[in-house]
């Protein structure tokens, strides 16, 4: 008897997780983007979008990055607190946003912060204001694994120090629009010209 | 007669449930408790405040062959014919005869740690086991644990001696160096281990000054930044990690899971 209820249960539980899996697939972000579950067929081997990790957005909107897909995208990892490389991270790619015109309503611009303690999606949305960052801008909070992982996978360092503070590269990095990465920049104020290029390549790309 | 074989049945089905506790009880990895402690950071951060480290539980011994094919075994992603090279590279379970099979020549390895695997098949295999793997902090404040079962002398001396070695052809089985303090076997001596955040910044101290340049002009200026100069064994595991990606798989690069006590 009691195996038999155990039977159902689990039946019920397996239900219970096809259905809330069913949900999360139907998460729209704050763009109207809808997730599209990585259909590991058609993408490329190298695509971190096989990162499966769910973060949330500035406006505490579930995020997984095959919500990406489409358009190519330029990453920049940041903690709001850091008061002298990370503003100046932000700055220099949104000089690379204005510096496409026109065309930089055809590009994600994302920014992951490291610190996944205070940047809570709240603080993110009053970072974004408070730097003028539009809805192309994503921002994202996430746990200390998919953090990491995402760390990881982009081959950026960081390290957290006994204050809380983050030392970290400073790297701008540039997906196509099926998340391969295709071009990385190092160091503050660097010059872009040819992250530029290579995101009009990519806009061109089909 | 039907009594009878109500007993045979009922003792059958005992038997049964014996075999399979003991089974599981078997692969169960004794995880060990490590006591909180400070950790003073390897290169000097613009604090350089000692960070610190909470009790948790750590597993005695590197993970090894057989255990990993259990998993490989349960999560068919993880098969060599099937990993994702962003997760892993070519070189990932290398000495392994096929998908599923370590091989009759490897016999000696199926209790040596697995090595050729990415951090991403180590994060992977944690997580599978609901544990993680340990902070670089929390593995070298149980690394520098002294040993208890071996003579030596200093333990910075015993670990250059092993780096000093090459490679043998052939992995010892886990167990086979020293027991420390805590009771952790083989934390030096046998392999290098994955940490969850081997990728940390380590070659400027400051978060927020671009002291890069001055690094830069001075060759051997990484090393001003060190606590301590004479711990050369340390200098080398953090270049190690530092010059690690997450899907390298290298051949005495392994690894052993934690848990953080709740």
């Amino acid at each position: 008897m009691t195996k038999y209820n155990i039977g159902i249960l689990l039946i019920l539980s397996l239900v219970g997780c096809m259905q809330s899996s069913n949900k999360t697939e139907k998460k729209i972000t704050a763009s109207g983007r809808q997730a599209v579950l990585p259909d590991k067929d058609s993408m490329p081997a190298e695509s971190i979008f096989h990162l499966t990790d769910s973060f949330q957005t500035q406006e505490n909107i579930p995020f997984t990055l095959s919500m990406l897909k489409g358009k190519p995208t330029v990453v920049g990892m940041i903690f709001t607190n850091c008061t002298y490389a990370c503003p100046r991270l932000t700055a220099d790619i949104k000089n690379i946003a204005d510096s496409l015109k026109d065309e930089k309503e055809k590009v994600n611009f994302l920014l992951v912060s490291f610190d996944t303690k205070r940047d809570t999606p709240d603080r993110l949305k009053k970072f974004a204001d408070e730097k003028g960052l539009n809805k192309n801008w994503i921002l994202l909070h996430g746990s200390e694994y998919a953090v990491r992982t995402f760390s990881v996978l982009l081959n950026i360092q960081f390290e957290k120090d006994a204050e809380g503070n983050f030392s970290h590269s400073n790297l701008v990095s540039v997906l196509d629009k099926n998340g391969v990465l295709q071009y990385q920049k190092e160091g503050l104020g660097a010059v872009h010209t040819e992250t530029i290029t290579t995101i009009k390549k990519l806009i061109q790309q089909r | 007669m039907k009594y009878i074989l109500t007993i045979l049945l009922l003792t059958g089905c005992f038997d049964v449930s014996n075999a399979q506790q003991k089974k599981t009880v078997s692969f169960e990895k004794k995880m060990l408790k490590i006591p909180a402690g400070n950790y003073k950071p390897f290169f000097v951060t613009k604090s350089n405040k000692p960070i610190k480290v909470a009790a948790f539980k750590m597993d005695e011994s590197a993970i090894t062959n057989s255990e990993f094919l259990l998993f490989v075994t349960a999560n068919p992603q993880w098969r060599k014919s099937k990993v994702n090279r962003l997760f892993a590279d070519s070189n990932y379970l290398r000495d392994w005869e096929s998908d599923l099979v370590i091989g009759k020549k490897n016999i000696n390895i199926y209790n040596s740690p697995v090595v050729h695997v990415s951090w991403f098949a180590a994060q992977a295999y944690c997580k599978w086991k609901n544990k993680r793997l340990p902070t670089v902090a929390e593995w070298e404040l149980a690394g520098n644990a002294a040993p208890k079962n071996i003579k030596y002398t200093s333990l910075t001396e015993y670990i250059l001696g092993w780096y000093k070695k090459p490679n043998l052809p052939v992995l010892p089985n886990i167990k086979t160096t020293y027991q420390n303090v805590y009771g952790l076997y083989d934390m030096h001596g046998l392999i290098w281990e994955w940490t969850f955040n081997f990728n940390s910044f380590i070659s400027s101290g400051d978060s927020r000054g671009n002291t890069e340049d001055e690094l830069k002009a001075f060759c051997a200026a990484g090393a001003i930044n060190v606590v301590d100069k004479t711990d050369y064994a340390g200098f080398l595991r953090f270049s190690y990690r530092g010059s690690l990606k997450g899907n390298y798989c290298i051949a005495n690069l392994g690894f052993r899971c934690a848990k953080t006590i709740e």
